[in-house]
């Protein structure tokens, strides 16, 4: 039997968001002008923006600083108004920020993973999300304990916020923003300032949060490791447009018409590998030592030929560039 | 959200916002001191220019203590939020946006009034002005309405923090009306007809001088009444105003984020 698909968690249709910024020249009679007469000019932070997400995916939003990722964030939680297009999230318009949504969803910023009182205790914090979200006891004690044991937040409830480091702020964020179990998550760059243990603890926990609660998962994030760990398919937005949305492991090809050809020769005799490519990086006169060359895409069947034909090989491989460079490199492009 | 839930969250957010004030105790005496200053500075002078003023004293005393009880500090504690950005966070939960302003509001009274309340009694003792229980029982009401008109009043510029960056100059204009026009610069009983009758019409008395000339028995039977029925018409007018600044300011909100 066909089984229905279900209907999408997340939609964004046609969303675009525009704002106008006052500008003026540097000097006092610029500033004295613009009494009298201001002028502004247009942003556009997200222009026409159309994905789905179903329920239980786990999806990485991409883009260089500034390309209306969290813009975006904005729009699907209800702070922002788009300026045109249509949003759903769970069957409901999030900017009429009705309480049966706002109950349902929760948005985790990285810089700011705890709000309220710092001197109150970790633990009053959770009291107060109880209160908020209306969680009976029974299945307070419950999602308590479980964010508890998965966050090692034992120690840590009875201590005030303020007392906390960053790390461990961020897990008590996160366990406070997953109490009510949402069911969309928005989260935005939860491991910023994390050292890497912490960055860790926090993806292991998320991953293993998504698998237990089919909760559908935004993740905006600079730091691949957090996509990589968390998402088979990403979105990647430049300059308010969405350029791709797609598998992760699809992400490299799309963005770069270059492979890497890793060879290790079996002797070193003065080869010039710049004749098969653009040399990325040749591990020197050692045993065991290879190269690296950037091969234009289709033209990586041809140089793999040549260099069997042509080298002694003891070892050859062709892999995709690490994703990290290639977004570097494409955040460069798309830097105005 | 039934009305007793909302009653417990707010309790809970008054809580919350009375720890925070309580760490900052040495920090809220010396906003008490600062906000006594005005109303006890008014009473040495008008005691001194004019010492045979009857209830000069025991009017300032109470307005001292209605001062403390009806302090509001949106600028602070909504403004801020808005410019730094903190504010949206209220917006993705379940709550009334403004639940935390009016618990904050609510915790600094508090602690203004269990802090400052006792040396204001403790003067009043030693100066024999003492209020009498029945007049004291006629300024409750009026110090309630007072509570919210005070908050409206500051709450309503505050919210210009949508629009502007200078919400705190808009509140420290409020706040000038406040001690012109509201009992502390000088008594409206000591205006001229005219102007003092001008000046009870307006919210700045209502918000401030009323329940002080009504606890040092200035106002008294009758005009009680009409002075609640005066308050209560411009917390009407007031709260009817800033729902409509709030809805206006919420839009532009979510138009440019902040």
């Amino acid at each position: 039997m066909d089984s229905v698909p279900a209907n999408p968690a997340v939609i964004a249709d046609g969303l675009g968001m525009t704002f106008r910024a006052p500008v003026r020249p540097p000097g006092l009679r610029a500033a004295l002008a613009s009494v009298v007469y201001r002028r502004y000019r247009t942003i556009e932070a997200v222009r026409e923006l159309t994905f789905e997400l179903c329920p239980g995916e786990i999806a990485g939003f991409l883009g260089p600083n500034g390309a209306g990722k969290s813009t975006t964030m904005k729009l699907l939680t209800g702070i922002l108004h788009p300026t045109v297009g249509r949003a759903e999230v769970l069957g409901r318009v999030p900017w009429r920020r009705e309480r049966a949504l706002l109950r349902r969803i929760a948005l985790v910023r990285g810089g700011r993973p705890l709000g309220g009182p710092e001197e109150l205790t970790v633990l009053d914090t959770f009291r107060f999300q109880r209160l908020l979200y209306e969680i009976p006891e029974p299945e307070f004690r419950r999602n308590l304990g479980e964010l508890t044991d998965l966050l090692g937040l034992a120690e840590l409830n009875g201590r005030q916020v303020r007392a906390l480091s960053l790390g461990e702020r961020m897990r008590a964020g996160l366990a406070v923003a997953l109490l009510h179990r949402p069911r969309v998550l928005f989260l935005d760059e939860p491991t910023i300032g994390l050292d890497v243990a912490a960055a860790a603890t926090v993806r292991a926990f998320l991953a293993a949060y998504a698998v237990q609660t089919s909760a559908t998962v935004l993740l905006t994030s600079h730091h691949m490791p957090d996509v990589e760990a968390l998402c088979r398919r990403v979105l990647l937005i430049d300059r308010g447009r969405l350029r791709y949305d797609g598998e992760l492991a699809r992400l490299s090809a799309a963005l770069t018409p270059d492979q890497l050809v890793r060879v290790t020769p079996v002797g070193r005799d003065g080869q010039d590998w710049s004749r098969f490519g653009e040399v990325q990086q040749d591990g020197g006169a050692g045993a065991g030592s290879s190269v690296v060359l950037r091969v234009p895409r289709r033209e990586v069947p041809r140089v793999v030929g040549e260099l069997l034909a042509r080298v002694p090989v003891a070892g050859l491989a062709v892999e995709e560039p690490p994703l990290d460079a290639v977004l570097a490199r494409f955040h460069q492009r798309a830097t105005p | 959200m039934s009305a007793v839930a909302f009653t417990r969250l707010l309790a809970a957010a008054c809580w919350r916002e009375s720890v925070t004030w309580w760490s900052l105790r040495s920090f809220l005496v010396t906003l008490i001191i600062g906000q006594s200053v005005a109303p006890l500075l008014g009473l040495l002078v008008w005691s001194s220019a004019l010492p045979a003023a009857r209830g000069v004293t025991s009017y300032y005393l109470a307005l001292t203590a209605v001062q403390l009880l009806t302090v509001s500090f949106e600028h602070h504690t909504l403004s801020n939020t808005i410019y730094d950005g903190t504010f949206a966070d209220r917006l993705v939960r379940p709550q009334p946006p403004l639940l935390e302003v009016v618990a904050a509001n609510l915790a600094i009274r508090l602690w203004y009034g269990i802090f400052g309340l006792p040396a204001v009694v403790a003067l009043a003792a030693a100066a024999g002005a003492l209020p009498r229980a029945s007049a004291l029982a006629a300024a409750a009401g009026s110090l309630l309405l007072a509570m919210a008109l005070r908050f409206c009043l500051t709450c309503a510029p505050a919210l210009s923090a949508f629009w502007t960056e200078r919400a705190h100059g808009a509140v420290s204009l409020m706040e000038t009306l406040l001690f012109l026009l509201g009992g502390v610069a000088v008594p409206l009983a000591l205006l001229p007809g005219a102007a003092g009758e001008t000046a009870r019409l307006l919210p700045f008395w209502s918000a401030l001088g009323a329940p002080a000339e009504i606890a040092s028995g200035e106002v008294a039977g009758l005009a009680v009444t009409r002075v609640l029925l005066i308050q209560a018409g411009w917390l009407l007018l007031l709260a009817g105003m800033l729902g409509l600044v709030w809805r206006r300011g919420i839009r532009r909100f979510a138009a440019v984020g902040g």
